[in-house]
């Protein structure tokens, strides 16, 4: 219930602040029958696109620009080739839904968005830690957090088969509508409970391929005993200590994984869950999403909460859309100006809301909307999946490095490979080091 | 290219009559049905489990419960598929574009192969083999040039050839009139030299030579390329994936991976019932012009 | 292939008739003219951005400077390349191999059933091939799936399994390779059964009369019959698989520990998803003259043959 009343005050303080905004940085008019084209992330909640869909037209009827609109699956890395495609030919969609590493990736072909930033954050608060190391690239903001899509991947548990296999009441770790007690919640204790859910039959479905969830939950683990493998200022740090700690713990956990695990993609862990064979999947809601529609009974007993601490603090992985201009769009007022009608409180949470709240927005605002504590069954499971207590770190694997670095140890899947080395394939340590520390000269390269 | 010359060699003997088969044969011929069961199943099992597939509901394939069966059989997913304005607008892509590609390059190799097969000329041996080489450059290889290319044509006349459905008309045949090219060489030189002599030198041009003598006895072969064509741009999908974004330019194989899976969401019904009713056209046309097709590779092939 | 056709066509038709003469002369002009489109064609959109391919090759990552061989350089450093170009070899021959292998035996099969039965096995034969490829090879994934795998389903009760089908290196190397044949090996039998069709029937009842048994007549009177079309269908369908994408691409992106990466899927993972574009171009064109070099020498061994003749 305090969330809710939470809520209401920051909608509304917000909703204020937004229409002010609307009225002061652009002149209606001035843009007038102009075109724009956008190209958003096709969302993998049916009908998560109608929110976008209907906020964008409003604004173009407003505005009256002749608007196009394309919503582009990422599945197949569709949305990875059109960002390149368009990045070659220079031309395409005016504004187009870049991934989390795109903006540093086209950084020298996108517009700076500071100007619509600065009082996006004034309105919905600061912009996380992590969307600040994706999106602000040398200082200035190169792209608008774009909602939908925007993801915490942490764990999605079954209530049952967590008490009944491991003893572990995860309601009462993350209880609705209340502070999780969690302190319980460590490495250690995911450890024992992923041998005993594997012993009873329904193991941990994570995966170590060199797709997003994989990699994502490869990168947390690592970030939580402090392991990295290539520091902010570059420097290749795979030789550590914490690093070989790290895998040791992998080395442990993958003996209660799945023996598929190194080819999972991002729908293996789904289908895990929704044919019940899993009791913890590291996933957004969107197996949940699933499970409800065709297995309402695994969806009942379906909680989503928080990542378990390590030696070094609590990570959770998260990635993030951004909605980013190409220079060489010919509308970049009409096109700021679409940018922030979508970034209003209000717009933002109709999309949370379509999106039965897989979407989390990246301002500090604006992660205790009600859509977390209503939806269900069962009710409140979502009510942790935005991190509202801050309880943990939210963070993306391979950060801190380099972008250009981090993008390269995140796509060939770095980490999630060196477990498999090491913990599959039993390689000596040092052979597994060796490897990497090879393979990131190689991601050196200028 | 002995072969050929007594294909079409007339008077060869008709295999003998069934009846008087030797024993041997009853027994090859028993044998044969076994293996040929054997691969049958090798090769029909996964359209089959697509279509066991494309009957059931989202629940009973999530279900753990036979997946070779279907419990609760339902239309849904073609009943959904066929009224969705979209996959329409796919299929409709998919045919105007194999339909103006399978003609362009008719148009192409047709007249190219009768040029290469008949008319020597500076560099034709070496056009000839060329020709086929050019199936090592990939896609993979071209698109980001093409990209490029795109980029350049924009500017310069304001072409945008970027996310239309019609730009593949202009990439597919890049594809396919190599091979339809090599199969009309091989068919019109097995086609013998008296007739278009005798034609020449009753004072028909080398164009009428070619459209009155030339494509009527070459048939079975101009049909087994147009087979060849159509196949190939009905399946492509690097292209269309790489050069098309928007719902309504894209081709069905792209347009049913795109927009009927949803990330980690596999609507794994519809996909199976996208993927028959995308396959149907090429089979309906095999179905009909096999015969046609065996016949016209066969003087293309022996003759390669 | 083709010049033999024209070297015969034109030294008969040269010496003997003076009427044709003028109208060999303006002939060059014409047919150069009627393959113009051809050349047109494969020039714009084949020669000319393999041309620019080879140029973004030779640029640095940023795509700013021109550095000559740097990237092959660098390429032939990696232990990752290396195992790429092994794993598309053993990709390539084996699915090859195989494709041919079962093409040739189903086309075989097919040829001993009488008249119409024929048409009904030849078109269910068919199938995979008609199939547009990336959706034939997501119902394989489907199959495959470690959840719902509807092979580990039928394999459960015989104590077997579950299988970790893509999971595995020797397993998921398995699967791509099978799903490949599955494809390709229709094609086989159908160009087979077309060179089977014109393997004159009178030579077999001849060798059938000396006694010849079944295996020496498939031996000494089919191989030999067939030998062009065996090197061609193998020879394109070679180039085809050694370019493959879509087939990796969705069943196993590389995955596990890159040991199922191609150098197609690889090209695209080091150029389109982690931004080296140069890089991505480099390993693409590396195979080009690999394959280049063994077609020439496959296309002239067919060229030679057939002038012999």
């Amino acid at each position: 219930m305090t969330a809710r009343k939470v809520t209401r005050r920051f909608v509304a303080k917000t909703a204020a602040a937004s229409s002010a905004l609307v009225a002061a940085p652009f002149v209606r008019g001035a843009f007038a029958a102009g075109k724009l084209s956008i190209g958003f992330w096709d969302h993998w909640v049916p009908g998560a696109n109608k929110a976008v869909e209907a906020a964008s037209k409003a604004w173009a009827e407003k505005e009256k620009v002749d608007l196009s609109i394309d919503f582009i699956t990422s599945q197949g890395n569709k949305l990875i080739i059109t960002a390149a495609a368009e990045s070659q030919a220079k031309s395409g969609h005016d504004i187009l839904a870049f991934g989390s590493w795109d903006p540093a990736r086209y950084s020298d072909q996108l517009v700076p968005v500071d100007d619509i930033m600065a009082p996006l954050i004034k309105a919905n608060g600061e912009a996380s830690a992590i969307t600040q190391y994706l999106g602000k690239i040398g200082g200035k903001w190169l792209g608008v957090p774009g909602t939908p899509g925007a993801q915490f991947k942490g764990p999605c548990s079954r209530i049952d088969l967590l008490k009944e296999h491991a003893g572990i009441d995860i309601q009462a770790l993350y209880p609705a509508g209340g502070p999780p007690k969690a302190d319980s919640w460590t490495l250690d204790a995911f450890l024992k409970a992923a041998g005993a859910c594997h012993k009873a039959g329904v193991p941990f479905a994570i995966g170590l391929g060199t797709t997003a969830d994989s990699v994502d939950t490869c990168g947390a683990i690592f970030q939580s005993f402090g392991a990295a493998v290539v520091n902010a200022k570059g420097e290749i740090t795979v030789k550590s200590d914490k690093v070989k700690q790290a895998l040791e713990y992998w080395k442990q956990l993958v003996a209660f994984l799945p023996p598929d695990a190194p080819s999972y993609d991002d729908a293996t862990n789904n289908r895990a869950f929704v044919a019940g064979k899993t009791a913890l999947i590291m996933n957004p809601p969107s197996a949940w999403a699933v499970a409800r529609r065709d297995q309402p009974k695994i969806a009942e007993q379906t909680w989503h909460h928080g990542m378990a601490a390590g030696p070094a603090g609590r990570y959770g992985p998260f990635t993030t859309p951004f909605w980013g201009i190409w220079n060489f769009s010919k509308n970049q007022p009409a096109a700021k100006s679409l940018l922030t009608a979508l970034s209003q409180a209000p717009a933002i949470e109709e999309m949370v809301k379509a999106s039965a709240g897989y979407d989390i927005p990246a301002f500090a605002n604006l992660t205790t909307m009600k859509v977390w504590a209503e939806e269900g069954p069962p009710k409140g499971t979502l009510y942790h999946y935005p991190n509202p207590f801050n309880h943990q770190i939210l963070s993306i694997a391979a950060a801190p490095a380099p972008h250009k670095i981090a993008v390269q140890i995140y796509r060939h899947g770095l980490e999630t490979q060196m477990v498999v080395r090491y913990a599959i394939r039993g390689e000596p340590m040092d052979r597994v080091l060796g490897w990497a520390a090879s393979e990131l000269e190689g991601y050196m390269r200028t | 290219m002995a072969d050929a010359t007594i294909t079409t060699s007339p008077g060869a003997p008709t295999r003998p009559r069934y009846g008087s088969m030797s024993r041997d044969r009853r027994w090859a011929l028993r044998w044969s049905y076994f293996f040929l069961t054997l691969f049958a199943i090798f090769f029909l099992t996964p359209p089959i489990y697509m279509f066991v597939t494309s009957l059931k509901s989202s629940a009973e394939i999530s279900a753990e419960i036979n997946p070779w069966w279907v419990f609760d059989p339902t239309l849904s997913n073609y009943i959904g598929l066929l009224t969705d304005n979209v996959f329409l607008t796919f299929f409709l892509n998919s045919a105007l574009i194999s339909v103006c590609v399978v003609t362009i390059t008719m148009m192409i190799s047709v007249v190219a192969a009768f040029a290469l097969a008949r008319m020597k000329f500076w560099g034709s041996a070496t056009l000839a083999t060329g020709v086929f080489l050019t199936y090592l450059i990939p896609e993979t290889l071209l698109f980001i040039p093409l990209f490029k290319m795109f980029a350049w044509v924009n500017d310069t006349f304001g072409i945008q050839l970027m996310n239309h459905w019609w730009t593949m008309i202009i990439l597919y045949p890049t594809l396919t009139v190599p091979f339809c090219t090599w199969i009309m060489i091989g068919y019109f030189a097995s086609i013998p030299k008296e007739l278009d002599e005798a034609a020449l030198i009753d004072g028909a041009t080398w164009f009428q030579t070619l459209t009155k003598i030339f494509i009527p006895v070459a048939l079975p072969g101009l049909i087994a390329a147009t087979i060849f064509a159509f196949t190939v741009s009905w399946a492509q999908f690097l292209y269309p994936l790489a050069f098309t974004t928007s719902t309504k330019e894209l081709v069905l194989p792209v347009g049913i991976i795109t927009t009927l899976i949803k990330g980690d969401v596999f609507n794994w019904g519809q996909i199976m019932a996208g993927a028959l009713l995308g396959a149907a056209p090429p089979l309906i046309i095999y179905a009909f012009l096999m015969d046609y097709y065996i016949a016209g590779l066969t003087a293309g092939a022996t003759k390669g | 292939m083709a010049d033999t056709a024209l070297r015969v066509s034109a030294a008969s038709s040269a010496d003997k008739r003076s009427g044709l003469q003028k109208l060999m002369q303006r002939k060059s002009t014409i047919a150069f003219l009627m393959t113009l489109p051809l050349i047109v064609l494969i020039f714009t959109l084949v020669a000319y951005p393999a041309g620019y391919a080879l140029y973004l090759a030779m640029l640095n990552k940023a795509m700013t400077k021109f550095v000559w061989f740097k990237n092959f350089d660098f390429l032939f450093s990696r232990d990752t390349f290396w195992m790429v170009v092994w794993q598309s070899c053993l990709f390539a021959i084996s699915a090859v191999v195989f494709k041919a292998f079962i093409g040739f035996v189903v086309a075989h099969l097919v040829n001993n059933i009488p008249g119409k039965k024929q048409r009904k096995w030849r078109g269910m034969l068919l199938v995979p091939w008609v199939i547009p490829a990336a959706m034939s090879t997501l119902s394989w994934l489907w199959l495959f799936d470690s959840s719902y795998s509807a092979f580990n389903w039928l394999l459960e009760p015989l104590g077997i399994g579950p299988i970790p089908w893509l999971g595995e290196t020797g397993w998921a190397r398995f699967c791509v390779i099978l799903v490949n044949v599955w494809i390709g090996a229709p094609f086989f039998m159908i160009m087979y059964l077309a060179a089977l069709k014109s393997v004159p029937e009178q030579l077999h009842e001849a060798a059938e009369i000396d006694g010849a048994s079944w295996w020496q007549r498939i031996w000494y009177i089919n191989l030999p019959m067939m030998r062009n079309i065996i090197a061609i269908t193998a020879l394109f369908s070679t180039i085809l698989t050694f370019a493959n994408f879509d087939i990796v691409r969705v069943l196993t992106r590389g995955d596990p520990l890159n040991t199922t990466h191609l150098f197609a899927t690889w090209a695209f993972r080091l150029g389109i998803e982690s931004g080296d574009i140069p890089l991505g171009a480099a390993v693409s064109l590396f195979m080009v003259p690999i394959l280049a070099v063994g077609a020439t020498i496959i296309l002239r061994d067919i060229n030679k043959r057939g002038s012999e003749v």
